[in-house]
């Protein structure tokens, strides 16, 4: 029975951090410009396939392929506040427009890759090899260093926007973007900001969900529902309930995959997901708001 | 009658007498079963532009009530011998009380929620029906779960028109097709035209005001988004009945982005943008047969693209050429 249990937790710590570090991204951008990215499991996808293609392809080291993909994924972050951000953020209707146009912008990312890449699932160089034993339980060694680096890249974002000067932009335009402009923060520049950290984080997350499972062009899909999932639990915005969120979440589907079977585990927790909004329409974490008419 | 009703009465008469025409006119099958195909998304795009254009809710569980009338047409000719001409409109309520229980439990939620909750509650019903592998039948076909798993559902009944009409059942296809969309499109007019499209209107414009008149925007999502589930059920009934078969593939995200882009290309919350963004985007599709791998690409570009520079979509641009030319002249 513990060794089921170490199983359980093991495995859904695992996924919970995964799913933390693509939903910080997604709630970053949502939280400082109400903006719902349908991109993100596109970018997500990309950076798998940049650290694939730097690997594997062009035979260079992983110490170059991460990084490499970190910049492209960062890049592509900065391209869709460019193309589509950028340009409806006056119109009245943004958070529709943008959520449209970013689901487009999603579609062409996506069978782009397609074209480039082909269908066939390719394996994720990027990954540790060997593992520890715990009790008669193997952990392996991809397990745990995805949690260190998700554990980091969570301090590091929380360092940013806690400690740092422009991380006090960000927080100050997400609570109100006219008082920030009015303070002389350059809104613009900050909106890019968060874009391009969120396109980084979402290649990290997609060369670590690659690592476990293989890299195809329809792979982000999964991982941006289960972000958005987390996010909506939380309340949209909140980056530290989403931190929260995803590892209750990920350790949630571990129990639901061993008692209710895999096939089932991703529907049964979106039924209990349902029943959370409903009894808590902003999510777990997320405050009331009072909309001022 | 108003001056926008009577136009609207003439554009309709004229576009219908141009659909009951075709068939005679152009008797080549294929054209026939597009334009039949034609018709079933423009049903589907018309209610779910009353839902998202007029009704404000984001709703990506479109493509779910769809896919909820074709299979409860399938479902009931096929363990319960239902004949379809019945299934056909019982498949339609059995939308309209599956869309009030997503309703209950999404239009509480603000605008974003909405659509990320119906995104998931379409993804649960999909999941489940291609993971569900136990056998609820065992016919001599083989292994039948209890919606079709992932082959889907054939053999449940026929409507009759090719006893009836012999090689050109599909023209009689065609003519119901047009009927329903008449229907809808009809129901459409009478939404965004009447007390209820008020209502949104007044919802949209000055919340604070309709609010404290006794509009309550719950109630009238909610019956909004009932009432259109009506016709995408039927919809998706007669789609069922149309290619004799459905199946997990209504499902498909690439599905739900040509439809979503109609919308979009028409026009959002217009009355005849959805049928124009139909028509464009369906002889945009045909066009781009010879480079089908680039189909998908194609439609994403012109998703963004008219999000971004014609928001108002193709009837909006045409409204303001119109505008322009009568202000100069």
């Amino acid at each position: 029975m513990s060794d089921v249990l170490i199983q359980i937790v093991a495995s859904g710590l695992t996924v919970g951090a995964m799913y933390a570090v693509s939903t910080i991204g997604l709630s970053l951008v949502y939280g400082s410009l109400g903006m719902l990215n349908m991109a993100h499991g596109a970018v997500l996808t990309f950076g798998g396939y940049i650290a694939y293609y730097i690997i594997t392809t062009l035979g260079l080291s992983p110490l170059v392929g991460a990084p490499a993909a970190v910049l492209v994924g960062a890049a592509l972050g900065l391209a869709i506040y460019v193309v589509a951000a950028l340009p409806l953020l006056r119109t009245r209707a943004f958070e529709t427009s943008v959520f449209i146009a970013t689901i487009g912008i999603g579609a062409v990312l996506e069978n782009l890759m397609l074209k480039l890449f082909g269908a066939y699932p390719l394996p994720q160089p990027l990954a540790a090899p060997g593992g520890i034993i715990v009790g008669r339980v193997h952990i392996p060694a991809q397990n745990i260093l995805i949690l260190v680096v998700s554990l980091a890249l969570m301090a590091l974002v929380a360092v940013l926007l806690q400690r740092t000067r422009i991380g006090r932009a960000v927080r100050a335009t997400a609570q109100n973007r006219e008082a920030a402009q009015l303070m002389g923060v350059r809104v613009g520049h900050v909106y890019a900001l968060v874009l391009a950290m969120s396109g980084a984080l979402a290649a990290v997350s997609g060369i670590m969900v690659s690592s476990l499972t293989t890299l195809s062009p329809t792979m982000g899909a999964d991982p941006m529902l289960k972000a958005f999932i987390v996010c909506v639990v939380a309340g949209l915005g909140n980056i530290y309930g989403a931190v929260v969120s995803a590892l209750l979440l990920g350790l949630l589907e571990a129990i639901a995959q061993y008692v209710v079977g895999v096939r089932f585990g991703f529907a049964t927790l979106l039924i209990l997901v349902i029943v959370v909004l409903i009894w808590r329409p902003y999510g777990l974490f997320g405050r009331r708001q009072v909309v001022r008419l | 009658m108003s001056a926008a009703s009577r136009r609207d009465l003439v554009v309709g008469l004229l576009l219908l007498a141009v659909a009951v025409a075709i068939p005679f006119v152009l008797t080549t099958r294929y054209i026939v079963t597009q334009a039949t195909l034609f018709f079933i998304w423009a049903i589907v795009v018309t209610q779910w532009n009353l839902v998202l254009g007029v009704g404000g809710i984001f709703s990506l569980a479109q493509m779910a009530l769809f896919a909820c009338g074709a299979y409860a047409a399938a479902l009931l000719g096929y363990y319960l011998q239902v004949p379809l001409w019945l299934g056909i409109p019982l498949a339609g309520l059995v939308t309209v009380l599956v869309s009030m229980l997503v309703g209950l439990a999404c239009l509480r939620l603000r605008g974003p929620y909405v659509a990320l909750l119906t995104l998931a509650i379409a993804q649960v019903i999909y999941i489940y029906i291609i993971n569900d592998t136990d056998c609820f039948t065992n016919p001599p076909s083989g292994c039948m779960p209890l919606f079709g798993g992932v082959r889907g559902i054939t053999k449940f009944g026929e409507l009759g028109f090719r006893d009836l009409f012999g090689t050109k059942f599909y023209v009689a296809n065609y003519y119901l097709t047009l009927f329903i969309l008449l229907l809808a499109t009809l129901f459409s007019i009478v939404i965004i035209r009447g007390p209820m499209g008020l209502a949104f209107q007044a919802l949209r414009d000055n919340p604070g005001y309709a609010l404290s008149r006794g509009i309550s925007r719950f109630k009238y999502q909610l019956w909004l988004f009932a009432l259109s589930a009506f016709f995408t059920g039927l919809a998706g009934a007669v789609y069922a009945a149309n290619f004799r078969a459905v199946g997990p593939d209504v499902f498909s995200i690439t599905l739900l982005l040509f439809l979503l882009s109609m919308i979009v290309v028409g026009g959002l919350g217009t009355i005849w943008g959805p049928l124009l963004g139909a028509a464009a985007l369906m002889l945009v599709d045909e066009g781009m047969k010879e480079f089908s791998d680039y189909r998908n690409i194609g439609l994403g570009v012109i998703l963004a693209a008219f999000v971004i520079l014609l928001p108002q979509g193709l009837v909006g641009a045409l409204a303001a050429l119109w505008r322009r030319r009568r202000s100069r002249a």
